[in-house]
């Protein structure tokens, strides 16, 4: 399971991680997702498109 | 002090602000971080966890919730005078779910109806089969001091107001300088035949520019007198309810300071 902050900032990720990996599946391009979701920081950003959800 | 909002969304403010120094904005930051009191779980009474999140790694990820804090209506526990917790210092959430399912932070049951998880799709825990967590959480008020949970910010800086000059007698409007400028904050003007300063604010003051300069025409430097502040919250406070209360509780430091060397005297 996602971490819930960023593990740099703080920022609440987890709140938006299921929506991203919908969104990513369905064919968009992570960049344009993680725009759109306001996920600006390079910090945010590495803790989603570097999660690997095992169980 | 003349403060300007450059922008403003939910979560996030940029102010310009303009004629103070370095010490008073560098505290208003750090009491931002650090002393501006949010609600997080502090205290879990965890009845029933049959799913594989041990009960330390659920009560983290709990602590983590931010909650959507009103400072009018509650009070620090320590400053309330009920032997352990009460509505008026504490809020509780309850959680009983059963598998198989997601639990999140929306499943949260709070006592307070204004006082409710940011977020209502924090992933808590997996619940396999007919699994069953039930649990009761305690949130307090708390400050970024003691855990970084009771932090209202995520980004809270600063930095100097850069200023840009172009000695247009040195100037050979080569334009290397903005084809170099790696944030687009200088453009050639080739109607004037000139070098324009198009977005001042966006600068980063890495004085690339200065380098390819070859006949030293530009200098950027940083006002030390005006700042870009720039803030960005977790959900449980609004930035500007954040910055506010920092002032407040800058100014009655400074007052206990007043107050202090009057009496000595």
């Amino acid at each position: 399971m996602i971490p819930v902050r960023c593990l740099s900032c703080g920022k609440v990720v987890s709140a938006y991680f299921e929506e991203y990996k919908k969104r990513t599946d369905e064919g968009e391009d992570p960049k344009e997702v993680l725009e759109d979701l306001g996920i600006n920081k390079y910090c945010c950003r590495r803790m989603f498109i570097s999660h690997v959800e095992v169980w | 002090m003349d403060i300007a909002i450059k922008s403003k969304e939910e979560d996030r403010i940029t102010l310009v602000i303009e004629g103070v120094d370095v010490p008073f904005i560098n505290a208003i930051r750090r009491i931002c971080m650090m002393e501006v009191p949010t609600m997080a779980i502090e205290e879990l009474g965890i009845f029933k966890n049959d799913s594989r999140v041990f009960d330390e790694v659920l009560a983290h990820r709990l602590g983590l919730v931010p909650i959507k804090t009103d400072l009018e209506s509650i009070i620090p526990r320590d400053e309330c005078d009920c032997d352990d917790h009460c509505p008026k210092c504490s809020v509780t959430l309850l959680l009983k779910e059963k598998g198989p399912k997601t639990v999140y932070s929306g499943d949260l049951n709070s006592q307070d109806a204004k006082i409710t998880p940011v977020h209502d799709t924090i992933p808590l825990l997996k619940l396999r089969g007919d699994e069953e967590v039930e649990l009761e959480a305690i949130a307090q008020l708390g400050t970024g001091l003691e855990h970084a949970k009771w932090q209202p910010t995520t980004v809270a800086a600063y930095k100097y107001y850069p200023e840009i000059t172009i000695d247009t007698e040195k100037c050979e409007a080569c334009a290397d300088c903005a084809s170099e400028c790696p944030r687009g904050v200088l453009e050639f003007d080739e109607k004037e035949n000139k070098i324009l300063v198009v977005d001042p604010e966006n600068c980063s003051m890495c004085k690339t520019c200065v380098k390819d300069c070859e006949m030293e025409a530009i200098t950027v430097e940083g006002r030390d007198d005006k700042f870009i502040f720039q803030l960005e919250s977790d959900g449980s406070l609004k930035p500007e309810e954040v910055i506010s209360a920092a002032c407040d509780i800058l100014a009655a430091k400074s007052q206990k300071i007043i107050e202090f060397t009057e009496g000595e005297s």
